[in-house]
């Protein structure tokens, strides 16, 4: 699976690996020490946030809506 | 508004399911997304784990279905939101677009949790609100289903984990693989009393589309079809087929 920036989509292989071990070998198992991660998400947040900047995609603190809410306008 | 909402059940512990849900992309089902990042990931102070997340998705829309969605991009966004609770055995997912949000909402909820009569087995239960904006009549669709995301849910499901359930046939109006054409079926209101599609005078606001992309030019163009299955009123279905090539 590729990253929305296509530079990082390394970064991302390597984070999610780490990711992914980590969860199903102690975040599920109910051990919350320590995250092995931190590291490699550091480089990974920086190149997405760059690529997310550069094509101008509108992410945001927004929750899920529920019907009631407004939705602002792209 | 809740549009649909639907119930699966995977015959495999919650933690299984779990570990493929977070992994659920790639995904041979659904491959018009194309790509997945985490934009944050925390543990709250219940030692719950929030992830926010982005998607791409890729529909390979053709230019002039572009030109009338009024979109030079090829790709449309979706930010989700998920929180996994290993405690209380709990995944809560809720996606949003974040592109086309002047023409269309489509929020998602998923919810895994163990089920409540055999905890080796996994429900999931999936809504989705969706909202059509731009409507020249100011009025919103109740009650009509404007995608058929049921049988993608059932795809995307029997995907991620090697499972025992049936494949869902495809059914037309579905999302389908890139190997069958790309259908999407929308119900959209009419532009008013000057859309030919419509016949006001007899109360249809309502019209039933479906777009196929069925090919490639040598050109590398999508074709396309943009077909008018029905038209409907308030009061329900009338049953006005029209059909009308768009490419």
């Amino acid at each position: 699976m590729n990253s929305v920036g296509e530079a990082c989509t390394d970064m991302k292989r390597e984070y999610d690996q780490c990711f992914n071990r980590w969860f199903a070998e102690k975040f599920l198992k109910g051990d919350q020490s320590g995250d092995p991660c931190t590291e490699s998400f550091k480089r990974y947040q920086l190149c997405v946030q760059t690529a997310i900047k550069e094509k101008d995609i509108p992410v945001d603190g927004v929750e899920f809506m529920g019907p009631n809410k407004d939705k602002p306008e792209s | 508004m809740k549009i649909w909402s639907t119930e699966h059940v995977f015959s495999y512990p919650w933690e299984t399911v779990i570990k493929a849900a977070m992994r659920k992309y790639p995904n041979p089902m659904n491959p018009n997304v194309v790509g997945v990042d985490v934009l944050d990931r925390s543990l709250d102070k219940e030692g719950r784990l929030h992830s926010h997340r982005l998607l791409s998705t890729e529909w390979g829309l053709p230019g002039i279905v572009r030109a009338i969605l009024g979109t030079n991009h090829t790709q449309t966004y979706v930010q989700e939101h998920s929180i996994v609770d290993p405690e209380k055995k709990k995944m809560e997912l809720c996606s949003t677009n974040i592109t086309l949000t002047n023409l269309i909402s489509v929020d998602e909820r998923l919810l895994y949790s163990p089920h409540p009569d055999n905890p080796d087995v996994t429900i999931l239960t999936q809504e989705a609100i969706i909202t059509v904006k731009g409507v020249s009549l100011g009025s919103y669709l109740e009650g009509m289903m404007a995608m058929r995301m049921s049988a993608n849910a059932m795809k995307d499901s029997s995907s991620a984990v090697p499972s025992t359930f049936p494949a869902t046939p495809h059914k037309a109006g579905g999302f389908s693989a890139r190997r069958d054409p790309l259908q999407l079926v929308l119900i959209l209101p009419c532009s008013g009393s000057s859309d030919r599609r419509c016949n006001v005078a007899k109360d249809e606001w309502f019209l039933e589309l479906e777009l196929r992309v069925v090919g490639q030019s040598l050109a590398g163009v999508s074709q396309c079809k943009l077909k008018t299955i029905n038209s409907y009123s308030n009061q329900g279905k009338r049953g006005i087929q029209d059909h009308f090539p768009y490419c």
